[in-house]
């Protein structure tokens, strides 16, 4: 097994995966998200911290039920214990808001992605109306000039001028038929022309 | 552009972003995030949503650019942030117990964008993704980095931080593993 074979069959099984989806990368995404992991990286220990100091304080002060405690040192440790509270809930609740933001952001930017995907209505049924159009011109073109049906094609194009006046195929029906009735003109003249020289001729 | 041009178009760049110049991080993230995607795909056994990690890395490059030496280019120090963001992103994977493939992984193998490939090609192909997936990750890490992105030896042996023996060590292991799950097709191919 040579290392080319092994290289060319990677190579192919990883091209025919397809390209990786990724989301747009910009430098304020970054930072926000690294804002957002620092937050959760600083609050995370602070917060455990606060518990452990608060089950510590609880176990300290209940370990000796018997025993009497003076009730200044009561008092104030269990004022550490509501202040150790306070901020463990504070930094816990920073910490949820700041996560479900970023989980608001994410699904917003997704949302936005497939609003972006959705191709415009009115759009689309420009392009649809320019295809059916073209068709149109496509068909009377074939008949004008591969099968010389002439007043077929003039009828053909009278209709998409007559469907689709603003249409850009509708500027071209026109400029066919301008050509059509120029070269009737002229045959007709040409005729003219013969039938009065034909005496002299003869 | 040549190899030492890019250099120091790349070590330019840092040294604006240094200075407090937030476009020049812009511009690496245009020029890189695309190369970085494609690699994170293949370490992570081409789940084709590769966002997270992508984001990641350069969440992880944002906080370290500035101790950015230039010891090494530009995208082999993107390179070393990937395999690290992906060997993270498997952990916390495997830690939230997804032992199975991932629903978009066997959405992508299922997925078939092109009508005109025969079904022989897509199974042959899916076959070989999922050999190199079954390979642990240090094998699959070496079997990427060498075949499917290019790097020479030193350089993987670099941004893995391992030895050459090593290196080549894991390369004959993960060659050995390929070759008693894919042998017929590499045969076949001569």
């Amino acid at each position: 097994m040579n290392e080319e074979k092994i290289k060319h069959l990677l190579a192919e099984a990883d091209q025919r995966a397809g390209e990786p989806r990724f989301g747009p990368v910009s430098t304020a995404g970054v930072r926000r998200r690294a804002c957002q992991r620092r937050l959760v990286w600083q609050g995370g220990p602070v917060a455990a911290a606060a518990l452990v100091l608060v089950g510590m304080t609880l176990w300290a002060v209940g370990r000796r039920p018997g025993e009497s405690q003076p009730p200044q040192r009561i008092a104030s440790l269990e004022e550490q214990v509501r202040q150790l509270q306070a901020q463990n809930e504070t930094t816990l609740k920073l910490v949820q808001e700041v996560l479900e933001k970023d989980r608001r952001d994410r699904r917003l930017a997704a949302l936005e992605a497939q609003l972006a995907s959705i191709p415009d209505p009115v759009k689309e049924i420009d392009r649809q109306v320019d295809k059916t159009a073209f068709i149109l011109l496509y068909q009377a073109d074939k008949l004008y000039k591969e099968l010389n049906q002439t007043e077929s094609a003039v009828r053909a194009y009278q209709e998409i001028i007559q469907l689709f006046p603003t249409n850009q195929w509708a500027n071209v029906a026109r400029e066919r038929l301008s050509q059509i009735e120029q070269r009737r003109f002229n045959k007709s003249e040409g005729q003219k022309g013969v039938e009065k020289c034909e005496p002299r001729n003869v | 552009m040549s190899a030492m041009a890019k250099v120091c178009e790349d070590l330019a760049l840092v040294e604006r972003f240094c200075r407090g110049d937030d476009s020049a991080f812009d511009r690496i993230v245009e020029q890189h995030s695309a190369a970085v995607a494609a690699l994170a795909n293949r370490l992570l056994g081409w789940p084709r949503d590769v966002d997270d990690v992508v984001q990641d890395v350069f969440v992880a490059a944002l906080v370290g650019l500035k101790k950015f030496r230039g010891d090494s280019s530009l995208r082999t120090w993107l390179v070393t942030i990937t395999v690290n963001q992906c060997r993270r992103h498997r952990f916390r994977r495997l830690r939230r117990l997804r032992l199975v493939t991932p629903p978009d992984a066997r959405a992508a193998e299922s997925r078939e964008p092109d009508g005109d490939r025969t079904a022989m090609d897509q199974e042959t192909f899916a076959r070989v993704r999922r050999a190199i997936r079954a390979l642990p990750q240090k094998y699959r890490e070496v079997i990427a980095l060498k075949y499917l992105e290019g790097l020479e030896v030193n350089e993987i042996c670099a941004l893995l931080g391992v030895t050459s023996n090593a290196l080549q060590v894991r390369l004959n292991r993960a060659r050995n593993r390929l070759r008693e799950q894919l042998g017929d097709l590499l045969e076949d191919q001569s």
